[in-house]
């Protein structure tokens, strides 16, 4: 399953579901995760706030390609697309394994295959390097065998990469 | 010197980050304000801490290797007011993390260090620190222990119950060195007002212990949360 997840205007959602199968998008109306872990000891894969990310964890679980579309933040993702990531960690379990030699959770849904993260807006060297670096750290994180991070100049460069 | 000590747990208590603040603040002089960051509503009365404020200090859990959200936004409203009122602050941070290597907080101290560049505030660096939930376990035992120490005092027992009670400081100390170490050192930079540099430490407790602790650790929380097993592994 393919996976788009961005923060760009509405009008883009249309256009990019035609090229995937399923569209994710973060418009920042849902609440941050309250480190509460109940979406791995109490109700698994399930997030206890009610809002349009209750279970956004399991369509990311069964991604086997995630594409993240997001603006750039000091070299890390726009806070609405950061938020989904941090409401998703029930798709891995409580339990610990080693990957890429450190520490990691297990996986539930097993391993996927690529992450992809496209980042647009001012950004500075330094920050292209630290963005490069947290697409890398995610992938280990959430278990994807391969990863890449494109810097865009415009939104133009959108349908040469993704699509 | 005014110090404002930022702590960006979502957690309302029982939060690593605010414990962790509170040994850093033990290292600091002059006036020192404790905020708490957790929703938008919190925004307005930290800038409005910031404005006179020499230094600022984070400290915040590590949420997939990096910045939680809530945190991010409030950086975005941070830096439009650093340049509104041209703040001259010094900014640090304390990161912990599930995870027991401290490394795995390199990332988050990158942004921080960019966040920093694009507010033209200064870089005081910061302490990574991995398995953040042990420094609050070893908290509880803390308590625990001394609860156990006071009982024997009680029952006329002062000379076993100080060693014994002395012993489980020490080995609490222990696990805490390179925390300690760090806060120490960069403690001595906040003062004034320099740079620290990044440290990266940990709990000291092989990974391998730490992993089978974590697990414990989580099967004991599920069965304190009405049960176990719910299909933890199961895809959903």
């Amino acid at each position: 399953m393919k996976v788009i997840l961005h923060d760009l205007p509405e009008k883009y959602t249309e256009l990019l579901q035609k090229h995937c199968d399923t569209v994710i998008r973060a418009d920042g109306k849902y609440a941050p995760c309250q480190g509460c872990f109940g979406c791995w000891t109490k109700h698994p894969a399930e997030c206890y706030l009610r809002d349009s990310l209750h279970t956004v964890c399991r369509t990311l679980g069964r991604a086997d390609e995630l594409i993240i579309i997001t603006r750039n933040c000091y070299g890390m993702y726009s806070p609405a697309v950061k938020n989904i990531l941090d409401r998703s960690i029930g798709l891995s379990t409580p339990f610990s394994t080693y990957r890429g030699k450190q520490m990691h959770h297990t996986l539930r849904y097993g391993k996927h295959a690529l992450l992809k993260v496209l980042a647009y807006g001012d950004m500075t060297a330094q920050e292209e390097k630290t963005f490069a670096y947290m697409a890398e750290r995610n992938a280990v994180n959430f278990g994807y065998e391969a990863s890449s991070f494109i810097p865009m100049k415009s939104l133009a460069e959108l349908e040469e990469d993704v699509l | 010197m005014k110090t404002v000590m930022i702590n960006a747990s979502p957690k309302k208590k029982g939060d690593v980050s605010g414990h962790l603040l509170q040994m850093q603040r033990i290292m600091l002089h002059g006036t020192v304000v404790k905020e708490k960051l957790r929703t938008q509503g919190d925004h307005d009365r930290i800038l409005e801490q910031l404005r006179d404020a020499d230094t600022v200090v984070f400290s915040m859990p590590l949420y997939v290797d990096g910045v939680p959200s809530h945190v991010l936004a409030f950086m975005e409203n941070m830096e439009a007011f650093c340049k509104e009122h041209d703040l001259q602050l010094q900014l640090y941070v304390i990161s912990n993390g599930g995870f027991i290597e401290g490394s795995q907080n390199r990332a988050l101290m990158q942004v921080f260090e960019n966040f920093c560049d694009r507010c033209k505030i200064g870089w005081g660096g910061g302490i990574g620190i991995g398995g953040g939930v042990m420094v609050n376990v070893m908290r509880i035992l803390l308590v625990v222990y001394t609860g156990l120490f006071l009982l024997q005092l009680l029952t006329g027992n002062v000379q076993g119950g100080l060693m014994q009670y002395g012993e489980q400081l020490l080995v609490l100390l222990f696990f805490h060195l390179g925390i300690f170490w760090c806060m120490f050192r960069t403690g001595a930079a906040m003062r004034k007002k320099e740079c620290a540099g990044v440290r990266f430490t940990r709990v000291l407790v092989p990974s391998l212990i730490f992993i089978l602790m974590a697990d414990l650790f989580f099967v004991l929380m599920s069965l304190f949360q009405g049960g176990l097993f719910r299909g933890w592994l199961k895809k959903k």
